[in-house]
């Protein structure tokens, strides 16, 4: 077995094909993954001084320091409230949006589809800094309303794109179908349009709780000192501590929700649902 | 006909609850920012004073062109790669490839904060690198950080699989067949990729860079964690007219002129998509 960790029986052993392979996995997960792992070592790192790879003593210190911390449990929950409200709430107005856009053709449709884009194309900081003038007329400052609605408009380009390209390619023919059998247009919808575009609107569903569980920028422009979410008591934190252990762990609490959604939508994360949220037909 | 009004109906009555939220929140809060950018900071005057600026202070003018550097490198860098490692996913079969198949999927879902975080553990001075190295007597500075260079492998960690999933996507849309027929009539794999697959993916290269490029313009959490004091990106730069000096008449016109940026990718988008062939309909 120890044979195989020399390079070069470890070339002649797999072929010359199979060992490119394996060095692409390596650098792979390397870039990609070990930064993740480091921290996740880092949080569960009580002594952790220079020059030691691994930390000089385990245990859960800094887990007792951040929970102690009287912020991050109220922190926690208005992420929370605010993530699953933006996503109800912009289901509730993007979804029917999204499917008129995929199976009607009328004037000024293209128009529709593009003003999405420009979620997307101009700053956010530029967006948020003159709807804080607007907020203050309308006393939005400071409220789970003003909070919410930035964090709409994250979220709206992929909560109209991505379901429009899956109900795109929902087959016309089905749904004719399902009328033809006597189903009303609702129940068509429900049972048989809906079912088959769930990967898509699964997938914007996840981008925005996700994108509205990190966004941090707007939450504290809008937010003021009221509406604190975790990304923005994890700025204090981490800004404010020296030890990297405490925003190692408040990282790994942050993720938590991301990996749960992620394991629990697996099946429908493919590059084919993702990428349609970035097309415009 | 009395059908067709009612289907016109339900399809605007659809999209426009979505719609006006967009004009709302994001096009009238952008109209007043283009506005305000023309205005005298005391007096309300018309004046480009608050354009000049940008282009006239060094400080500013580097900034501006400090972004567009680590931009473009970082949309060059990210597609190329991209491009390699999906190809590699389309075209190999193995257990290797499945399994990056998987992986690559979900650094897209990963808070940026802690993506750039756990980045920090590793390359910062004192990190996962520089402790190896010192285990063999090497004291490693990567000097990455506060550097434009620690900013672009950063955008590489968020980019390189969002660009490798939207042209995995165009390359798996290719189907076989007609791989094989170019191969049968004789054109070799440079030939064939030349020939076919690259035309038949192009669409997905441009969409993928756009939305690297757009979305890099305004990056802020990573050059805010990781960035230098001077030059900065335009993100930090607007944070600051707005937050340190509250200029909002400048950081406003700052807004406006990263939207004109964004724009130029944004319009070449929009010309390939709308270029929709017959058969696409």
């Amino acid at each position: 077995m120890f044979k195989m960790l020399n390079p070069r029986r470890f070339y002649h052993a797999v072929g010359k094909k199979k060992f490119l392979e394996f060095i692409l996995l390596a650098v792979f997960i390397l870039f990609f993954y070990e930064p993740l792992l480091n921290m996740l070592m880092l949080a569960f790192a009580n002594e952790y001084n220079v020059p030691s790879v691994l930390p000089k003593e385990w245990g859960f210190k800094w887990w007792g320091y951040v929970f102690g911390q009287k912020s991050l449990v109220s922190s926690m929950i208005q992420s929370f409230i605010i993530a699953i409200a933006t996503t109800v709430i912009s289901m509730i107005f993007c979804i029917p949006a999204a499917y008129s856009l995929a199976r009607f053709q009328y004037p000024g449709r293209k128009v529709f589809m593009l003003s999405f884009l420009l979620t997307n194309a101009f700053p956010k900081l530029g967006i948020y800094t003159s709807i804080a003038v607007l907020f203050y007329k309308y006393g939005l400052m400071g409220t789970y309303a003003g909070v919410i609605i930035i964090h709409m408009i994250n979220s709206m380009m992929f909560m109209v794109w991505l379901p429009s390209s899956a109900f795109r390619n929902v087959h016309r023919q089905q749904e004719e179908a399902a009328r033809d059998a006597g189903a009303s247009p609702v129940r068509t919808f429900f049972k048989v349009t809906l079912p088959m575009a769930m990967p898509g609107i699964a997938v914007a569903t996840l981008y925005t709780f996700l994108g509205s569980m990190e966004e941090a920028q707007g939450t504290m422009l809008v937010g003021l000192a009221r509406i604190q979410t975790m990304p923005v008591a994890m700025y204090g934190i981490v800004l404010d501590s020296s030890a990297i252990q405490i925003g190692a762990v408040f990282a790994i609490l942050l993720i938590i929700p991301s990996a749960l959604l992620i394991f629990v939508m697996r099946k429908y994360i493919g590059p084919e649902a993702i990428a349609g949220g970035f097309k415009m037909k | 006909m009395k059908n067709k009004t009612k289907g016109l109906l339900a399809a605007y009555g659809m999209v426009l609850p979505a719609f006006l939220v967009v004009m709302l929140t994001v096009a009238y809060p952008i109209v007043s920012a283009v506005i305000q950018s023309f205005q005298d900071e005391d007096t309300g005057a018309f004046t480009t004073a608050n354009y000049t600026y940008f282009f006239t202070e060094t400080a500013q003018r580097n900034n501006l062109l400090y972004t567009l550097f680590v931009v473009i490198v970082t949309v060059v860098i990210a597609i190329v790669l991209a491009y390699l490692l999906a190809l590699y996913l389309r075209f190999v079969k193995s257990g290797i490839s499945r399994a990056i198949g998987m992986l690559y999927l979900l650094p897209r879902f990963v808070p940026t904060m802690c993506a750039v975080y756990a980045m920090i553990t590793i390359i910062r001075d004192s990190g996962l690198i520089n402790r190896i190295g010192l285990l063999f007597g090497l004291d490693i500075k990567l000097g990455l950080m506060y550097h434009a260079s620690g900013i672009i492998v950063m955008n590489m960690w968020f980019n390189i699989p969002f660009a490798t999933m939207m042209i995995a996507a165009g390359l798996g849309a290719i189907p076989d067949s007609i791989i094989e027929a170019s191969r049968d009539s004789g054109a070799g794999r440079w030939k064939t990729f030349t020939s076919m697959i690259l035309p038949l993916s192009m669409k997905d290269v441009v969409v993928a860079s756009t939305f690297v490029f757009m979305s890099n313009v305004g990056s802020f959490t990573t050059p805010y964690l990781m960035g230098g004091n001077s030059p900065k990106m335009l993100g930090i730069a607007l944070y600051d007219q707005f937050n340190k000096y509250l200029s909002y008449n400048r950081s406003a016109a700052l807004s406006v002129i990263m939207f004109l940026i964004c724009s130029v990718s944004a319009a070449v988008y929009i010309y390939t998509n709308l270029k929709e062939k017959d058969w696409e309909k």
